[in-house]
């Protein structure tokens, strides 16, 4: 399948990519969090691009982070340090947990990047908060223009929005070819179409999706059948662990990550009178991650998807040292558990290495399930 | 003949743990006998709603420090553990969590069951997801107070940040209306304002004091102490008791006494200490050195204006290190080095907190950079011993004040 290639290319090859696009005079401008509103940059006619780590070991950002501390964030400076993030015109993140409010301070001491800006997010979606966050959406939009000299209208807004919601009913479509089984692409390449959908203009994204979604039907290498699973937790820029799942006899046919359904999950109201403020909405009313305050959305959105997708199995992985999830785990897994669903809880680190004994885990967790079907 | 470190002790903080601390507890729990409403409060929260409010305020964060101190914590962190809560969490948050699970055998016979709970995002993340556990857990409505980040450092904050403050405190006013079941009586606000504007301003002049050389107090006294300022800000006996402690103090400075008896070096001491092992600071004092401030005993105090009750909660509130870019703890550390004559910084990580642990290699070079004073990043815990490994951090800290020695 020529798109999936492509696709995987568009992840692999990010940094070069972008080279090329900065070759052309376009800004890039890198974000931190799912909660950054990537449609206001992409008005501006930046391109947004998610920073991820990398599968190596965090050499570099050894000195400088303790530790007990998020991984991801680690690997994330790591890259940073080694310079493949030079291209970078700014960098956006957001208070969206402890971790990754602290690195803001690291990244700015020590990564060159010519424009720093941080989003408040608040953590709750009551009246109030959603008041704060327009008028915070409305200080980034100003910021932007006077860090970039361009005027972001109204109108270019609404074109970002048109442009992004595309792409999040195009990743649903697919998501959609995972009802069947065995499920028509695997979770791994699932993934790595969400993560590239991060790093690539939308529609260059939109154009290779549509046609992935043409090919599929007619491939001649579908995944096999396996335990209907669901993955549950924070951030996965790397389909090691999933692949390790599929590996094992398991078929991956939903996620509840935020580099997975919570990305793309909710669209903007493209209705609304005001881009901007639909805009904020759409942020602060999507499927949450923990930091927020409305855990009971996000359970109830994996509940759904358990349905939706004839669910079996689900595993929790937690990133070490990720508090917000840590919180909500027991809680969603006792939760799961009293609806009947078996589920395994598992922590895990970024470029861990010596993924045995979670594959010895993961195997007796499905035999569990077979012996149990 | 005198003993290098020798520690002088002050009469004034005698037999504090059994006259106030303790006394606080058992307080809380006859006012829960006696139906009184009480409320589980996390640190940065303006305590002075609840106490308008008559509502009495129970702090789970000093009740983690007591347990610590009763060497009971890692009991009570096993029990959250084995609720599934990772080890790497907070450990005041797992031997809160612990002390709900597995009620038994709890000091000062735990802490009494709330009415509701009120958390705020000013410090960390954590607090908010712990005590939305623990309001599962306990069935009881939790109140959040969404504090954005300060990106600036700036000295104070901004208008629109104030006005979101007191936007929340007014519906804040709503909650307790609605728990309590009268209304809120802002004059009653006013009056525990005055109060805790004094207590703030005499603990003020109780850390002038210790800029002294020799310094009147130590460490071990002001972590005591410090309880009036976070758990009863705006009350008499807060008042009482600090005034006689800076009497004390005065005394001393008049007198030459320092805290110990040969003082050689000057240190600050950031974050929270060991509060399992507060002996450790007598280890410093035998090494001839004095913690003469912690950012700990320098975040909590703040101005308040009873003619704008709402506002000034916000202006006090506000600017807190723990939830600002490093620059505010920065400063801070810079101030404290230069006004009290400090000669070098121990930095203290926390294996649970991310905002005691990352940014300290940064904390440690700039203050290096600034003024020349050399830090001591060490990795501890604060309430679970199993994070800490005190014959490592033993030699660390006389490795270090041997360099300070040298460097003097
Ligand atoms: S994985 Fe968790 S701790 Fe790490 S950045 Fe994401 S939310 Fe924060
Ligand atoms: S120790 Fe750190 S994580 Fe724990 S409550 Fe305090 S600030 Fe939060």
């Amino acid at each position: 399948m020529e798109a999936l290639d492509e696709l995987r290319n568009l992840f692999s090859a990010r940094h070069d990519i972008v080279r090329d696009w900065k070759r052309q005079g376009k800004h890039v401008v890198g974000w931190a969090s799912t909660y950054t509103p990537e449609e206001i940059l992409y008005a501006a006619s930046i391109l947004p691009m998610r920073i991820l780590g990398s599968p190596e070991t965090a050499k570099l950002a050894h000195a400088y982070c303790p530790d007990n501390m998020c991984s991801f964030c680690r690997s994330c400076f790591d890259v940073a340090l080694k310079g493949d993030y030079d291209y970078l015109d700014g960098f956006v993140t957001s208070a969206s947990c402890d971790n990754r409010e602290k690195m803001y301070d690291l990244w700015r001491h020590h990564v060159e990047i010519p424009y720093f800006y941080f989003i408040n997010t608040p953590h709750t979606n009551t009246n109030t908060a959603h008041e704060f966050f327009y008028d915070e959406l409305v200080r980034f939009r100003e910021s932007l223009e006077k860090a970039f000299r361009t005027p972001i209208s109204d109108q270019s807004l609404r074109k970002a929005v048109r442009i992004y919601n595309e792409n999040r009913v195009l990743l649903k479509k697919l998501y959609n070819l995972r009802r069947k089984d065995p499920p028509l692409i695997s979770g791994r390449e699932a993934l790595e179409t969400v993560l590239s959908s991060m790093l690539t203009p939308k529609e260059v994204h939109s154009r290779l999706l549509t046609q992935l979604l043409k090919e599929i039907p007619q491939r001649d290498d579908p995944p096999t059948k396996g335990v209907r699973l669901l993955i549950s937790g924070s951030v996965m820029d790397d389909a090691g662990l999933l692949e390790i799942v599929e590996a094992t006899g398991g078929s991956v046919v939903a996620d509840d990550l935020s580099t997975g359904s919570r990305y793309f999950w909710n669209s903007v109201d493209p209705t609304a009178e005001s881009p901007l403020f639909a805009i904020a909405r759409r942020y602060l009313d999507r499927v949450p991650c923990p930091f927020m305050g409305q855990s009971e959305d996000r359970f109830r959105h994996v509940q759904d998807m358990v349905k939706r997708y004839d669910v079996e199995g689900v595993i929790i992985f937690v990133l070490r040292f990720c508090d917000p999830h840590l919180f909500d785990a027991p809680l969603l897994k006792a939760e799961l558990e009293s609806s009947g669903l078996p589920v395994l809880y598992l922590e895990w680190e970024h470029a861990m290495t010596g993924f045995a004994q979670l594959r010895t885990r993961i195997e007796a967790f499905l035999e569990m399930i077979r012996g149990v079907g | 003949m005198s003993v290098a470190g020798n520690k002088r002790r002050l009469q004034t903080t005698q037999g504090f743990y059994r006259n106030y601390v303790k006394k606080f507890y058992d307080d809380a729990h006859r006012a829960k006998k006696e139906k009184k409403p009480v409320a589980w409060v996390a640190s940065t929260f303006p305590i002075e709603m609840l106490q308008a409010m008559e509502v009495t305020p129970v702090w789970p964060e000093n009740y983690a420090s007591v347990c610590a101190a009763r060497q009971v914590s890692l009991r009570l962190c096993e029990a959250a553990e084995r609720a599934g809560f990772s080890k790497d969490l907070c450990s005041y948050a797992r031997c809160v969590l612990g002390s709900i699970f597995e009620e038994k055998d709890l000091p000062e016979g735990g802490l009494p069951k709330p009415d509701f709970l009120v958390a705020s995002t000013g410090a960390c993340d954590t607090h908010f997801k712990w005590f939305q556990v623990a309001s599962r857990r306990l069935n009881r409505p939790l109140f959040l107070l969404d504090i954005p980040y300060d990106t600036t450092g700036a000295q104070a904050p901004e208008d629109y940040q104030v006005k979101h403050y007191v936007t929340q405190l007014d519906e804040l006013i709503s909650f307790l209306e609605g728990q309590i079941g009268k209304q809120f009586d802002m004059n009653r606000l006013r009056t525990v304002e005055r109060l805790s504007d004094r207590t703030s301003k005499l603990w003020m002049e109780i850390q002038d004091c210790r800029k002294a050389v020799p310094a009147p107090m130590n460490a071990r006294d002001a972590f005591s102490t410090v309880f009036f300022m976070l758990c009863i800000p705006g009350s008499e006996i807060s008042i009482k008791f600090y005034e006689k402690l800076r009497d004390e103090l005065k005394e001393r400075v008049k007198d030459g006494v320092g805290a110990i008896e040969d003082e050689k070096h000057r240190v600050i001491w950031d974050n929270l200490p060991m509060w399992f092992n507060l002996r450790f600071f007598n280890h410093l004092n035998s090494l001839g050195a004095v913690i003469v401030a912690e950012t700990f005993s320098h975040v909590w105090a703040g101005d308040l204006n009873p003619s704008k009750p709402l506002e000034s909660l916000a202006k006090k509130y506000l600017p807190n290190f723990a939830n600002a870019v490093a620059e505010r703890r920065i400063n801070l550390i810079l101030r404290l080095i230069r006004e009290w004559r400090v000669d070098g910084v121990i930095l203290p990580t926390n294996w649970g907190c991310r905002m005691m642990s990352i940014g300290m290699t940064l904390l440690k070079k700039v203050i290096r950079k600034e003024l020349g004073v050399p830090s001591l990043i060490l990795n501890i815990d604060s309430t679970d011993w199993r994070n800490y490994n005190e014959a490592h951090v033993k030699t660390e800290i006389e490795a270090f004040i041997e360099m300070l020695r040298r460097k003097g």
